[in-house]
C-alpha cells in the first residue's frame, strides 16, 4: 500500500489549491506595488536627500558663522579704541587665531596712515603653520589696498567672503576670507579678516557622503571650491563646466544653485553618460552651495533593493504557507494512508488490526476510533457467525435425516403396483425445504379398496414433517376396511388434538377408491378440492363435504362424499402449492391456469402429466418457491 | 711629431665645438609676451612647439609675464629680444624717444570694453553718470577715459584688481574688461549675456589695435632677417593655431597648469575665438594681410594719446613700423 504511487495526493491538492492563488496574488500585489510606489519612493529619496544635504549645508555654515564672528568682534572693538597699540594688537589677534581650530589665520589691515601717521600701510597677519603661529605684516610683501579681501568690503562697506584664492605673500595657501570693515566714528579705517584653509575645508569635505555619489562646494559665482577632482578647484565653474559640455541644462541648475535655492535636479551627466542626480542647498552666510551628484542607479538600485526585499519577505512567506500546507496535508493523509493499509490487510482476513498512536480529537481520530470499533464489531460478527453456520449445519445435516426418513415414508416407487391394470397412479412431492410439510400415501384395504390421501401440514420443516409423520401413520392405522372415510378422519382428528400444544394443524383428503367400479367415497379435512377430467377435456371438482382440518376442532365430524370416476378419467389430488404458487410479479398460478395446463396434457401418460405440471409450476415461480408442492394422479384404466 | 699634430688637432676641434656652443647660446632670442599663458599667445606657443621658429634658424625661449615688469621695459634695457606690447603703450614710449619698432600688428581689434549689469540700469554711456566704474592702471585706462570725456561722463572710479570679483560683488557698477577675458569669466560665473550691457570701445571710434611684435630699433636694423623670422614663424604659429585649435588648447592648457593658472579649457577656447577674430579684423583668411598696422589706425591712436596729452607729437609712421610680407 505504501509503495502504491497516488496519482493526485491531497497534499498536491493543497498546494494547488491554496498555494498557486497565494503566489498569484503575492505578485500581483508586487506589480501593483512596485509601480505605485516607486514613485512615491523616489519623491522620499528626493527629500531624503534634500535633507542631506541642507543638514550638510547648514553645519558648514554654522562654523563660517563662528568664523565670521572673530573679525566682527575684532572690527567693533578696534572702532572703540582710541589708539591701539602693536603688542596688544598681536596679542589679540594670536589668541583670536589659536583659540578658534577652523581659522587658518587673521589680519587687521589698516586704511593709508591711520594706524600710525608715519606708517602708511600696516596690516599685521597672524597665522597658522604646521602647529606654529607666525606673524607678519602683509604691507612688507604687497599693497593690500586692492586685494578683493580689502577693497571690496572697503567699497561695499560691509562684510566680504571673497572667491578662492591663493595668498601669496601672505598664508601662502588657497584660502578664502572673511573681512569686515572697521569704522570709527562712521569713517572707514580699515579691514579685519579671518582666513579659512580649503585643505582644511577639503578635509572636512571627504568625510561628507550622500549615498555613493560625490560633493561640492561652488561660490557665488559658481567657481568650486571644494571638488573630489582637484584640479577643478578654483579652475573651473559649473558654468565652464556646462560650456565645455554644451549642456544648457547645467548652466541653469548653477544658475539656480547660485540664487541660493534647494533643489534636486536628474539629469543625463554628458561626462559619463548616464543618469545623475543634482542636490544642492546653499549655506547661507558665505553664499556658497554645497552640493552633491548621485547616480541615478544607485537611487534605482535602492528602490529595487526595497523591491527584492519585499520581494523575498514574500517568498519566504510563501515558502512558509507551502510548508504549514504540506504539514497539515501530511498530518491529514499520513493517519488516512496508515488506516487505508490497516484496510487492506483487514481485507486479506486479518482481523488483528488495530489503529494506535492516534493524536487529536478530529475526524480523522474519529475515523479510526470507528475503524478500531468496526474491527471488534467484525470479529465478533465472524465469530457469531461461525457459531451460526456450525449450528445451521448440524440443523441440516438432521434435516436430511429427517429427509431421508420422510422420503421413505411416502410410496416411491412407480408404478407402485405394477401388477393391477385398473388403474395408473402417480405423485410427487416437491418440498419448499428440506423436509416437507405435505404428503401423500395409498395403499390397499382389500383387493378392490384404495385408500389415496393427500394432506398439507401447517407449517414447515422438521416440525412439519414429524406432525405429517404422525398424521400419515395414524391414518394408515385407524383407516381400516369397512370404515368410512368420514369416520377415519374423525378418528384421527380427535387423537391428532389432543396434547396438540404446538397447535399443528393438517388439511387432508381422504378418497377410498374403488379399482372395479370405479366408485369413489371420500372425505375432506380443509383440503383443496380434488378435479375429475375426462378425456374430452370436461371436468369437476369436488367441492361438497369439505369440513375444517385436522387437529383444530377435537369432536369434529365429517361429511362423506361419494363419486364415480369413469374409464380413462383422471383423478387429480393436490395440494395448495401448486394453486398458490407465486410468480415472481406476485400473481398467482391460480387452478384455472391448473386446470388448463391438465386439460393440455391430458393425453400424456399419469407421470407425464405431473412432470409437465411440475415444469409449468418451476417457469412460473422462476426460481420462488414457498410452499411444497404435491400433485397425485389416477387414471382409471378399466 | 704627429702626436703634437694630433694632439693641436683634438685642441682645435674642441675649441671649435664649444665656441659653437657658446654661439648657440648667445643666438637664443628671448621673446616676452605680456602675461601669463594663455590663448591670447596662442600663435607664438603653436610656433615654438611646433617648432616653426626652429624651422626659420633661430632658437626662440619664450618668456611669460606676471605684470611686475613690463615687457617693453625689458625690452629697452636689453634683456630680451622681443616683446609683444599694446600699441598705445608703445606709440608713447616711441614718443618718448625709446628706440622701438613694430614688426608685427598682431591684434587689429581693441578687445578692451566697459561692461555693466542691466539690474544696475545702465544701458547707455550716459547711464554710468553717478556710477562708479573700475579702472585697471596704465595704457587700460586710456580707451576708457577718452570714453568718458566723449559721453562727459561724471563717475568715480576704483582702481580694480584683475578679477572680477568686486564687479559680481556689486563694489563697482563698471567693470573694464577684456572681451576675450573677463567678459566671458562673468558669464562662466552664471551671468547671461542677456543682463549685460556693453560697451565696445572699438565700437565707439575708440579701436585701439593691441598686441604687437617689438624690438628694438638696434635690432631691427641690425638683423631684419631675424625679425622677418620672427614676424614669419610667429603669423605662421597662428594660422596653426586657429586651424587645430583642440591641439592649440590641449598646448595652451599645458602651459596653464604649468603657471598654475586657474583657468579652464572653455575659458582659453573663448579666448583663443576671440583672438582669432581680433586678428582677422578686416583681413579674414588671408595670411598676406595679417600682422599689418593700418597708418590710420595709428594716427587715431596717436592722435587720442595727443588729446589725452599723453604725447606731445606723434612719431611718424615710417619710423614706427616696419612691414614684413609673409611667406608662403
Amino acid at each position: 500500500m505504501k509503495n502504491k504511487k497516488i496519482k493526485r495526493p491531497i497534499l498536491w491538492k493543497l498546494v494547488l489549491v491554496i498555494g498557486i492563488p497565494l503566489f498569484v496574488i503575492y505578485s500581483v500585489i508586487l506589480v501593483v506595488n512596485y509601480f505605485q510606489y516607486k514613485d512615491s519612493y523616489l519623491d522620499q529619496m528626493k527629500e531624503y536627500l534634500k535633507e542631506l544635504t541642507s543638514h550638510n549645508a547648514a553645519d558648514l555654515n554654522s562654523q563660517f558663522i563662528q568664523i565670521a564672528e572673530q573679525p566682527k568682534s575684532i572690527a567693533t572693538m578696534l572702532g572703540t579704541l582710541k589708539k591701539p597699540d602693536v603688542k596688544e594688537l598681536y596679542s589679540l589677534i594670536s589668541k583670536t587665531v589659536e583659540s578658534n581650530p577652523s581659522i587658518y589665520g587673521i589680519t587687521v589691515a589698516f586704511e593709508p596712515y591711520s594706524f600710525n601717521k608715519k606708517i602708511e600701510l600696516f596690516s599685521p597677519y597672524i597665522y597658522k603653520d604646521n602647529d606654529k603661529i607666525l606673524q607678519v605684516d602683509l604691507a612688507e610683501n604687497y599693497n593690500y589696498l586692492h586685494s578683493d579681501w580689502y577693497l571690496i568690503p572697503e567699497l561695499l562697506n560691509d562684510f566680504y567672503w571673497t572667491e578662492p584664492y591663493f595668498d601669496e605673500g601672505g598664508g601662502n595657501i588657497f584660502m578664502c576670507t572673511y573681512s569686515f570693515p572697521i569704522r570709527k566714528d562712521g569713517k572707514f579705517m580699515g579691514i579685519v579678516t579671518a582666513d579659512i584653509s580649503l585643505e582644511d575645508l577639503k578635509s572636512r569635505m571627504k568625510n561628507i557622503k550622500i549615498l555613493a555619489g560625490y560633493t561640492f562646494i561652488i561660490s557665488r559665482y559658481g567657481t568650486y571650491i571644494y571638488h573630489p577632482n582637484e584640479k577643478d578647484i578654483m579652475r573651473e565653474t559649473i558654468f565652464s563646466k556646462a560650456e565645455m559640455y554644451d549642456f544648457p541644462a547645467m548652466r541653469k541648475f548653477g544658475r539656480d544653485m547660485i540664487s541660493g535655492k534647494k533643489g534636486v535636479e536628474s539629469f543625463d551627466d554628458p561626462i559619463t553618460n548616464s543618469k545623475q542626480w543634482l542636490v544642492y542647498s546653499p549655506i547661507s552666510s558665505t553664499e556658497w552651495t554645497f552640493a552633491a551628484i548621485v547616480p541615478e542607479k544607485e537611487i534605482l538600485e535602492k528602490v529595487n533593493e526595497m523591491v527584492i526585499h519585499q520581494l523575498s519577505i514574500m517568498i519566504i512567506g510563501l515558502c512558509v504557507i507551502i510548508l504549514v500546507i504540506i504539514w497539515a496535508a501530511y498530518k491529514i493523509t499520513n493517519p488516512i494512508r496508515k488506516l487505508a493499509g490497516l484496510a487492506e490487510q483487514l481485507a486479506t482476513g486479518d482481523l488483528t488490526v488495530q489503529m494506535t498512536n492516534i493524536k487529536g480529537r478530529d475526524e480523522i481520530h474519529e475515523l479510526a476510533m470507528v475503524f478500531n470499533k468496526m474491527v471488534i464489531d467484525l470479529k465478533h460478527y465472524i465469530h457469531d457467525m461461525t457459531e451460526a453456520t456450525k449450528a445451521r449445519e448440524a440443523v441440516e445435516s438432521e434435516l436430511r435425516i429427517a429427509r431421508n426418513i420422510q422420503e421413505s415414508l411416502l410410496p416411491r416407487v412407480f408404478p407402485p403396483f405394477p401388477d393391477r391394470k385398473e388403474f395408473n397412479l402417480y405423485a410427487k412431492i416437491i418440498p419448499a425445504k428440506e423436509v416437507a410439510g405435505d404428503f401423500y400415501d395409498f395403499f390397499f384395504l382389500d383387493d378392490n379398496q384404495l385408500a389415496l390421501i393427500i394432506a398439507d401440514v401447517s407449517g414447515k420443516g422438521v416440525s412439519a414433517g414429524l406432525f405429517m409423520a404422525v398424521t400419515r401413520t395414524l391414518i394408515k392405522t385407524v383407516c381400516q376396511k369397512d370404515v368410512s372415510p368420514s369416520e377415519v378422519l374423525r378418528k384421527a382428528n380427535y387423537i391428532l388434538c389432543q396434547d396438540n400444544d404446538a397447535c399443528m394443524f393438517t388439511t387432508l383428503f381422504l378418497a377410498i377408491y374403488n379399482v372395479k367400479s370405479g366408485k369413489v367415497s371420500y372425505a375432506n379435512a380443509g383440503h383443496n378440492y380434488p378435479v375429475i377430467l375426462s378425456q374430452n377435456g370436461e371436468w369437476r371438482m369436488l367441492d361438497s363435504f369439505n369440513n375444517t382440518a385436522l387437529g383444530i376442532i377435537e369432536d369434529q365430524k365429517y361429511k362423506v362424499g361419494e363419486t364415480t370416476i369413469n374409464i380413462d378419467d383422471c383423478f387429480v389430488l393436490y395440494t395448495d402449492g401448486v394453486t398458490e404458487a407465486t410468480s415472481p410479479e406476485k400473481e398467482l398460478y391460480g387452478e384455472e391456469r391448473f386446470i388448463k395446463k391438465l386439460i393440455k396434457n391430458l393425453s400424456l401418460p399419469v407421470d407425464g402429466i405431473i412432470n409437465k405440471i411440475n415444469e409449468d409450476l418451476a417457469e412460473f415461480q422462476q426460481g420462488t418457491q414457498f410452499d411444497d408442492i404435491t400433485l397425485m394422479i389416477l387414471r382409471r384404466n378399466i | 711629431m704627429r702626436s703634437v699634430i694630433l694632439i693641436i688637432f683634438i685642441i682645435i676641434i674642441f675649441s671649435t665645438l664649444l665656441y659653437s656652443q657658446e654661439e648657440s647660446h648667445k643666438d637664443t632670442i628671448l621673446f616676452q609676451v605680456q602675461w601669463f599663458p594663455q590663448s591670447q599667445f596662442a600663435g607664438y606657443i603653436m610656433a615654438y612647439e611646433k617648432g616653426f621658429y626652429k624651422d626659420e634658424g633661430i632658437n626662440v625661449k619664450l618668456i611669460f609675464s606676471d605684470g611686475s615688469n613690463s615687457p617693453i621695459d625689458e625690452l629697452l634695457k636689453g634683456n630680451i629680444d622681443f616683446c609683444t606690447a599694446w600699441l598705445s603703450q608703445t606709440i608713447t614710449s616711441k614718443a618718448e624717444g625709446r628706440k622701438l619698432v613694430n614688426i608685427c600688428q598682431v591684434l587689429q581689434k581693441s578687445s578692451l570694453m566697459l561692461i555693466a549689469k542691466k539690474s544696475s540700469n545702465i544701458f547707455k554711456p550716459e547711464d554710468i553718470n553717478g556710477k562708479r566704474i573700475g579702472l585697471w592702471k596704465g595704457d587700460f585706462t586710456i580707451q576708457p577715459n577718452a570714453f568718458i570725456k566723449k559721453y562727459d561722463i561724471k563717475c568715480e572710479t576704483v582702481q580694480q584688481s584683475y578679477n572680477i570679483h568686486g564687479f559680481l560683488a556689486n563694489a563697482w557698477d563698471v567693470e573694464s574688461a577684456m572681451y576675450y577675458n573677463e567678459y566671458h569669466k562673468i558669464i562662466l560665473a552664471g551671468i547671461n549675456e542677456d543682463e549685460l550691457v556693453t560697451f565696445f570701445f572699438s565700437d565707439y571710434d575708440l579701436n585701439f589695435p593691441e598686441d604687437g611684435i617689438y624690438c628694438t630699433e638696434d635690432t631691427y636694423y641690425s638683423r631684419t632677417e631675424l625679425c622677418r623670422k620672427i614676424f614669419q614663424a610667429s603669423i605662421k604659429g597662428w594660422e596653426y593655431a586657429f586651424n587645430f585649435p583642440e591641439e592649440t588648447l590641449d598646448k595652451v592648457m599645458q602651459y596653464c597648469d604649468e603657471f598654475h593658472m586657474q583657468t579652464n579649457r572653455s575659458h582659453q577656447k573663448w579666448m583663443l575665438n576671440v583672438i582669432e577674430s581680433s586678428i582677422k579684423y578686416k583681413t579674414g583668411d588671408s595670411l598676406q594681410d595679417w600682422g599689418k598696422l593700418k597708418k590710420e589706425d595709428y594716427e587715431k591712436v596717436g592722435e587720442i594719446l595727443k588729446n589725452q596729452e599723453f604725447i606731445k607729437n606723434i612719431p611718424p609712421f615710417e619710423d614706427f613700423f616696419k612691414e614684413f610680407q609673409y611667406e608662403e
